[in-house]
């Protein structure tokens, strides 16, 4: 037997830090395409203190495949769900707009489901090629049995 | 063969080692997820890297190419003379990008907006515009391919972290609570027996009275 109870109680509090690790490189807030457009630095606070910035090429490659309307609704970082299945992965629709412009991005017909839409990992390695600094990931700590 | 954790063996240790299995299965799962999720990443900026090297070092010997054509056409001395007050700061935007708690560097040359490069014009000629415009693309590919060599780097580092944990859990501290867990169930069940036994003891005793 192990006589390591200091160091289970350690790697318990490591196992929890990594817990927290996963999530804390997320916005504090998400931001309209349409104001982003027009910051000089464009960016959002995260919650572990730290500025995200966004890329303009990528900004600007979302508005050349968005109207003006679309712009205003279209809320980035737009967040992609892991954690329900390795194979999969689902990405957070706020408002209507995310699904049209996921749609036109993957060149497919894209179906939400409950405010979430399902793509695989060839879809999600395309979208985070295209989208690299204006896609976040977000873990879910379910377990799915 | 898994080693089994000093506990006591009472059944409210074996509630907290039956709720420290849950939370190590759960982050097995997180971390199982986040190193797939780094790996694709890292293959992806393998990839991006492995093009953007192609690109810096076509783009450098082209606008050393242009460089030569315009100085063989100006002569040294007095393209010199013309570029020595030309030297401008090179301005980036720098920050950072996060992807699954690793956080990357992030660049983007900036555009001055001005398509004057500080040169005389008219005693100049379109060799060297071209050449100017070539090193300009040539800065642009630098930051690229420096931004996406530290992505590589940090992310592997990560990985390699990642994968110890998972390792880890998989290998060392899950099979050690599953073993513990069974010992201290097996323990109680042996102890059950013993109290049955002991009671049936009892009873033929004090039928014999």
């Amino acid at each position: 037997m192990l006589n390591n109870l200091p160091y289970e109680k350690l790697l318990q509090e490591c196992l929890s830090g990594e817990l927290r690790l996963v999530n804390a490189g997320l916005p504090r807030s998400q931001q309209r395409l349409s104001d982003l457009l027009h910051e000089e630095y464009p960016h959002t606070a995260c919650n572990d203190g730290s500025t995200h910035l966004f890329k303009k090429k990528e900004l600007e490659y979302l508005a050349s495949k968005t109207s003006p309307d679309e712009q205003k609704a279209l809320l980035l970082p737009i967040l992609i769900q892991l954690g329900q299945n390795q194979a999969e992965a689902a990405i957070i629709c706020q408002t209507d707009v995310t699904p049209k412009v996921i749609s036109r991005i993957l060149d497919m017909p894209v179906t939400p489901q409950q405010g979430r839409i399902t793509i695989y990992k060839p879809q999600l390695a395309l979208l985070r090629k295209t989208l690299k600094t204006t896609t976040q990931y977000v873990f879910s700590t379910k377990i799915v049995e | 063969m898994a080693q089994l954790i000093k506990v006591r063996p009472t059944k409210i240790e074996l509630v907290k080692l039956k709720r420290r299995l849950a939370l190590s299965q759960r982050v097995q799962k997180i971390v199982k997820d986040r190193l797939s999720i780094l790996t694709l990443e890292y293959l992806q900026i393998a990839r991006e890297a492995v093009a953007a090297k192609r690109k810096l070092i076509d783009v450098y010997s082209e606008a050393y190419r242009a460089l030569s054509f315009a100085s063989g056409y100006h002569g040294y001395i007095s393209l010199e003379k013309e570029l020595i007050a030309t030297e401008s700061d090179a301005k980036v935007t720098a920050g950072s990008r996060n992807i699954a708690g690793v956080r990357l560097p992030s660049f983007e040359p900036m555009n001055n907006g001005s398509p004057m490069r500080g040169y005389n014009m008219a005693d100049t000629s379109s060799w060297l515009d071209h050449a100017a415009e070539l090193f300009e693309k040539c800065f642009a590919a630098t930051i690229e391919l420096a931004e996406l060599q530290r992505g590589l780097e940090l992310l592997g580092m990560e990985i390699n972290r990642t994968k110890r944990i998972s390792n880890a859990l998989e290998y060392l501290i899950i099979p050690g609570l599953q073993a513990t867990i069974k010992y201290l169930n097996m323990k109680f069940e042996e102890r059950d027996r013993e109290e049955k036994g002991r009671l049936k003891r009892v009873k033929v005793l004090l039928a014999q009275k």
